[in-house]
């Protein structure tokens, strides 16, 4: 099954590690996969526009099909493996409903996250303004405020929706950037917590991005937040 | 069942409207509603602070389920009434690939749709500039190129993952019978124009059809000359 996968990557992106983590939850382990440099530009190459002509990451194939939207790819191997490895998608209304709600939150939390960090890399310089940096930081501050609301009650065993499944997949990515990129523990004890109960589970620890590996130490863009 | 849901919605919302055309497709017409207005910004009303923190809308409650995402609120609806109304998600592995893949990428195309129509309301007089419109719109053009070569590739009569009506086509509509309000030109985007034409006629579609768009049938041509 795996060996008919194909997954083209760049480190330390959250839609990357999101079917990744996928992969290893649904036994999937075993699957072709080529680490790409942002840096170098390698996500526009031949190689990727060939699969995904929109050149971004992750692209995925399965046999002829393909993949290029995270969320997709992961609905898509839990759908196609529901009885192997982990189910990510409770059956109960209830659970369920939680679960779809916090995973397309998540796409929010991503979005709020990537207008602080990478403000400057999507903004020409003329037209940066220290009021629209202001604002994005604002509404960061807000939605993370909102997660650790949702994390109240955070545990062992207790996620965002329950038990481990598709919205941990799809959060806990942008989670661990914001760390990465200075988030104060003492501030966000919740977040905090979720991120040291999660970051040793197995398909976390095994598909961590190598540079965090190498490079502890990250950055401080949001230390203030 | 749609006796113990209640929606709450604004007109011409494409969020809105994509649960609206689920909840016709599923047979679960009956469901409580209350139509609000954002002129009046009715959206941050403690009536909606008290569903949804974020003060947005849809807001979906089935019994205590509560679901603000448009997306989650879809599948969720197809996953718990799979058997009743249209089935919106194929089990075939290629056919279900592609309904997800396009549901997703729908939200690109919705973003980058807003980024032009919605560009004042979302940036401050302070902050705007001739340079980033001029931008946006040329993200718009490049993403609709995409959605008709899709749509070419699929061939005349087709929906946007197939052969069938699906998920993909419940979630994205609503953004191509926006361009199409906001003037797109079909002639310009012929098989985007030959998709509106074909989903307009749709039961679901028609049932929830924006009801300002009927009572002033002339939009607008922000983009016309896109």
């Amino acid at each position: 099954m795996a060996k008919l996968m194909s997954l083209l990557w760049g480190a330390g992106s959250p839609p990357c590690w999101r079917v990744m983590i996928t992969l290893e939850e649904k036994k999937l382990q075993g699957y072709k996969r080529k680490l790409l440099s942002f840096e170098k530009g390698e996500h526009k190459s031949q190689e990727v526009l060939e699969v995904n002509p929109r050149g971004q990451l992750p692209a995925f194939k399965h046999g002829d099909i393909i993949l290029n939207e995270s969320c997709a790819t992961c609905l898509y191997l839990e759908n196609q493996f529901k009885s192997q490895g982990i189910r990510l998608i409770p059956d109960s209304a209830e659970d369920q409903a939680a679960t779809y709600q916090r995973m397309m939150e998540g796409l929010a939390l991503t979005d709020k996250l990537n207008s602080v960090i990478y403000y400057d890399c999507s903004v020409p310089e003329e037209e940066r303004h220290d009021s629209a940096v202001k604002r994005n930081k604002e509404a960061l501050t807000a939605e993370l405020k909102l997660w650790e609301g949702y994390l109240e009650n955070v545990a062992a065993g207790s996620y965002l929706a329950g038990a481990f499944s598709l919205a941990d997949v799809i959060v806990f990515p942008s989670i661990a950037c914001a760390f990465r990129f200075g988030l104060s523990v003492g501030r966000y004890p919740k977040l905090a917590k979720y991120y040291s109960l999660l970051k040793n589970r197995a398909s976390i620890k095994t598909t961590w991005p190598p540079h965090w590996v190498a490079s502890p130490q990250g950055y401080d863009i949001l230390k203030d937040l | 069942m749609a006796k113990a849901m209640t929606l709450l919605w604004a007109t011409g919302s494409c969020p809105c409207w994509r649960v609206m055309i689920a909840l016709e497709e599923k047979s679960l017409q009956g469901y409580n509603q209350k139509l609000l207005s954002f002129d009046k910004m009715e959206h941050k009303s403690q009536e909606v602070l008290d569903i949804n923190p974020r003060g947005q809308i849809p807001t979906f409650k089935h019994g205590d389920n509560v679901i603000n995402e448009s997306y989650a609120a879809c599948f969720y609806l197809e996953s718990q009434f799979k058997t009743q109304g249209t089935k919106l998600i194929p089990d075939g592995p290629a056919e279900q690939a592609l309904v997800y893949q396009r549901m997703f990428e729908g939200l690109t195309f919705y973003e980058k749709l807003t980024a032009v129509i919605y560009y004042e309301w979302y940036v401050p007089e302070g902050e705007r500039h001739e340079s980033a419109l001029k931008r946006n719109k040329e993200a718009l053009v490049t993403e609709l190129k995409l959605w008709e070569s899709y749509l070419q590739k699929l061939g005349s009569g087709s929906y946007l993952a197939g052969p069938s009506f699906t998920l993909a086509d419940v979630v994205v509509f609503p953004t191509v019978g926006t361009l199409f309000r906001f003037g797109l030109s079909p002639e310009r985007y012929p098989k985007l124009g030959e998709y509106y034409n074909l989903l307009k006629e749709r039961p679901s579609v028609k049932a929830s059809w924006p009801p300002h768009w009927l009572e002033n049938p002339k939009g607008q041509d922000t983009l016309k000359d896109i």
